[in-house]
């Protein structure tokens, strides 16, 4: 089980760790944790994200992971001097960290996307923008999954 | 296998449940289901933590978040705690939190499934933790005040002694000052070692027996709202049809009758002032269904389809060792049978249910389910409204057995047709009929099973070849391994919770062709280790027999690496008095299987007289799993699943024609009575060091000891089911 806290400490401690709440979505459910500190890392190449401007709606509880409906708007004038450039959305439980990717422009108007996404267990969910001057900015979800009775994870 | 859960570092605050936190029906929810102990959840005492709301006058609120059908659950759990809790147990009582709570607090309780004989052994750590950082929050508040040390003071039976002085308090007294206590980690604390338990082991009482009894016990059969309305339903009845038209004017005048309304697309439903009304209005309703193409397909034309599975090239491989097809093709002498298990309706004692009430501000459900958690998805998916705006209320369960778990379809008929009256509360009730017709249905399998002996008579090869319905293809794809559905092999498994007990066999292969029907399936209890026990289970004494040995030598023979599957099955056996003389007229018949983690094995001891009509005298059952928290409670559910499983196998088949179920109702589907019930001898034997299951995997050798012990006193080999499709009666 990776240790989130050498994560947080590394990524630049405060603002990473604004992410999420250590262990929360670890709890009581058998998938483990995947490596999605790391990917996030990879992306921003260390920079930090700070918690805001990033609207992330997802259902905090659903029955079936495979059609989860997420949405992701961020604040934006979506100019050419000042747009969001990237959303990117994480999950920690994911067999693959990085669920989804958009890059967009000042002619898409507004930054906002719609989608639905499978999610494999109980997780957090991360999405994080990019701006063009930059910077990193982040919203976070805590999505309950329900499984179904008497099935053991083989 | 077993996995640490830990609790999560909640930020510390005391959280007040009460009736402004979450909404006005909360105190319903929360005094339900322990309705004479009248421990409704303190308006105003805040909670030690998530698990425990101590009050005043030293009753303590454990809450648990599995649901309570009969199995006992909620009074292990709440022993569990209370062993680390060090309360009174007397005092002690239960609330379920609700889903909307546990969506808020990020899942604090865990998981609210109830299934899969996970209840106790899937919470057991994080429950007990829950316990543990009570007590110390408790203790830790009397030192407080008394301006001592935490290590000098004790906790035994909700009472706190300061052991150099000799000054005690109680629970009651510090439980205010307790909440503001920072909270220690729940992983860091230290449980009790299981030799020291004094709660856990014990063959208390059950919480809800009294209730029940004195028939105080809430079920949503007996819940009602002031102005509620009651429905009745019809769903199509060949699976897939739809609904095409009805005609409301026939039936909209008759004497009670509020409204007419189509749920969804393949269903309608009469809401009246009384359930009979509603009903009588719906069998009078003239309704034109599109059927499909459903509707040509009968049990003739599945089994058909199964047969061809049997033979086929390919299939999923569920266990290999060596290469059975090899083997066989060189074997000195060969075996086969060809074996069939039914379709199976849950025949739960209530029918569904669900009251739902709907305004778009606000829509609430109360109900009996398995999950509380998944009617809540259903209806947040039902009502389009947001999970703040939403809430479930768990009432007791009328039995759920897998059907009241991962399928919510009445939680989601019940929103739509609220939601089609804004603001009047409506009681959703299916009738008999309709809960024996639209079931989820234990799956439909053959099996046919080659063995391959050597000149010397030593079992060298095995295929199992399945044909029949996966469950999870269709309940939850996801689960699929490379299209594989790893759960038709329960109890035939090379490793884990499920894992075969016989490894001395060289090749073997275990497969299965999917072949998936229209009716749709669903976990019943035991899921596929019901059918795989039988035949696995009934083809081992068939081989025995062509090889001339005992049963339980050529069992033993072949599980030289499993020493708790074979510590069961010698337990059963011995007991039962295997090798000596049985008295006359008896034969016996054995069984053993690894399921949920648990191992179980029995002997059956059955007479028959006139060739078909069967007096089962005795079953000795043996029961490893591992820590048994409360054994009577683990004796009685050996026997209530035996009661289930001896049902099934004597009278218990769900057919179809026209592409319908034909059973309807307990005339032509059957369960067996008291007179007809066997003594049964419980060996509940943990051997501790894992933690395995017992509402699930204790059924599966009941029907292959007694078809053993049959043919043991026949000579034939029965290897379809129901017997009374034979003229096999159970006297």
């Amino acid at each position: 089980m990776r240790s989130r806290r050498r994560f947080l400490s590394a990524a630049g401690g405060l603002a990473a760790a604004a992410l999420l709440s250590p262990r929360a979505s670890a709890q009581l459910t058998r998938t483990p944790l995947n490596n999605m500190p790391e990917i996030i890392r990879r992306l921003t190449g260390g920079a930090a994200i700070t918690a805001g401007r990033v609207k992330l709606e997802v259902p905090p509880l659903v029955e079936n992971g495979h059609l989860v409906p997420l949405s992701v708007t961020v604040e934006s004038p979506m100019t050419a001097s000042d747009y969001v450039s990237e959303i990117h959305v994480f999950t920690d439980k994911n067999p693959l960290p990085e669920m989804i990717s958009f890059h967009l422009g000042p002619r898409a108007g507004r930054a906002s996307i719609a989608t639905r996404v499978r999610l494999a267990d109980t997780e957090n969910v991360v999405a994080i923008a990019r701006m063009s001057d930059g910077s990193y900015w982040s919203d976070t979800a805590f999505v309950i999954v329900t499984m179904a009775a008497c099935l053991e994870e083989l | 296998m077993s996995t640490v859960k830990t609790m999560p570092d909640l930020s510390r605050r005391s959280f007040i449940i009460g009736t402004a936190a979450v909404g006005s029906g909360l105190a319903l929810g929360l005094n339900i289901p322990f309705a004479s102990r009248g421990a409704r959840a303190a308006e105003a005492t805040p909670e030690v933590n998530a698990w425990v709301v101590i009050k005043p006058d030293d009753t303590v609120v454990i809450r648990v978040a599995r649901s309570e059908m009969g199995q006992g659950t909620l009074t292990g759990l709440a022993q569990m705690v209370a062993e680390e809790l060090e309360c009174d147990w007397s005092k002690v009582t239960t609330e379920y939190p609700t889903p909307g709570q546990s969506v808020a607090r990020k899942r604090v309780w865990g998981d609210f499934s109830t299934g899969g004989s996970r209840g106790i052994r899937e919470s057991h750590d994080y429950v007990r933790r829950g316990g543990v950082v009570a007590r110390m929050m408790l203790v830790q508040a009397a030192a407080d005040e008394w301006k001592v040390a935490a290590a000098e003071c004790s906790a035994a039976n909700s009472i706190i002694t300061h052991g150099p002085s000799g000054r005690t308090t109680t629970y009651g007294k510090v439980a205010e000052a307790a909440a503001k206590v920072t909270q220690p980690q729940a992983k860091d604390v230290v449980l009790k070692d299981p030799k020291d338990w004094k709660l856990i082991g014990k063959s208390v009482h059950r919480l809800d027996t009294i209730d029940k009894v004195t028939g105080k016990m809430i079920y949503t059969s007996d819940f009602t709202l002031p102005g509620m309305l009651q429905a009745a339903i019809k769903e199509c009845p060949v699976f897939g049809g739809k609904l095409k038209s009805f005609d409301a004017g026939k039936v909209s005048g008759m004497r009670g009758v509020k409204h007419v309304l189509q749920v969804g697309d393949s269903a309608v439903a009469v809401v009246a002032d009384s359930w009979w009304r509603a009903k009588v209005a719906l069998d009078a309703l003239p309704i034109v269904w599109d059927e499909g193409a459903n509707a040509k397909v009968s049990s003739a034309t599945i089994g058909e389809m199964l047969k061809e599975g049997l033979g086929a090239e390919q299939a999923f491989v569920g266990n290999k060792a060596g290469d059975a097809k090899a083997a066989l093709s060189g074997a000195a002498k060969k075996v086969e049978a060809v074996y069939a298990y039914p379709n199976l309706n849950h025949a739960t004692m209530e029918p569904m249910n669900t009251v739902a009430r709907y305004t778009p501000d606000r829509c609430e459900v109360w109900l009996g389910t398995q999950n509380g958690e998944a009617s809540f998805a259903a209806v947040l998916a039902a009502s389009g409204l947001p999970a703040d705006k939403c809430e479930v209320y768990k009432l007791m369960l009328g039995s759920g057995f897998g059907r009241r778990g991962a399928f919510q379809d009445y939680v989601r008929q019940a929103v739509l047709i609220a939601k089609q009256i804004p603001g009047t509360p409506v009681k959703l009730q299916w009738s008999r009929e309709e809960d024996m017709t639209q079931g989820r249905y234990h799956p439909l399998t053959q099996c046919k099973l080659t063995g391959g002996f050597d000149a010397a008579n030593n079992l060298t090869a095995l295929h199992v070849r399945i044909s029949g319905q996966s469950i999870l293809s269709s309940v939850r794809p996801e689960a699929l391994v490379n299209g594989m559905d790893p759960a038709v092999f329960q109890g035939m498994h090379a490793s884990g919770e499920f894992e075969f007990g016989y490894n001395a066999i060289p090749n073997l292969l275990v497969d299965h062709a999917m072949r998936n029907t229209h009716v749709p399936p669903g976990f019943w209890r035991g899921v596929n280790i019901n059918q795989n026990a039988v035949y696995m289970e009934c083809f081992i004494d068939e081989l025995a027999q062509a090889a001339g040995q005992d049963p339980l030598e050529f069992r033993r023979k072949l599980m030289t690496k499993n020493p708790k599957h074979l510590a069961v099955l010698n337990a059963a056996a011995e007991r039962a008095g295997w090798g000596k003389p049985a008295p006359k007229g008896v034969f016996r018949g054995l069984a053993q299987m690894k399921g949920y983690n648990s191992f179980v094995a029995a002997c059956a001891e059955i007479s028959v007289t006139g060739g078909n009509k069967v007096k089962v005298h005795r079953i000795v059952a043996a029961t490893d799993c591992g820590y048994a928290v409360n054994p009577s409670l683990i004796e009685r559910q050996i026997a209530g699943s035996f009661v289930y499983g001896l049902s099934a196998l004597f009278y218990q088949e769900c057919t179809v024609k026209n592409g319908r179920i034909e059973q309807t109702n307990f005339h032509n589907y059957q369960s067996m009575r008291i007179a007809q019930m066997p003594k049964i001898e419980a060996i509940v034997m943990p051997s501790g060091g894992f933690w395995g299951g017992v509402g699930e995997p204790t059924i599966c050798v009941a029907a292959p000891a007694v078809l053993n012990a049959f043919a043991a006193a026949t000579g034939k080999r029965v290897r379809s089911f129901p017997l009374k499709n034979h003229g096999i009666t159970l006297v």
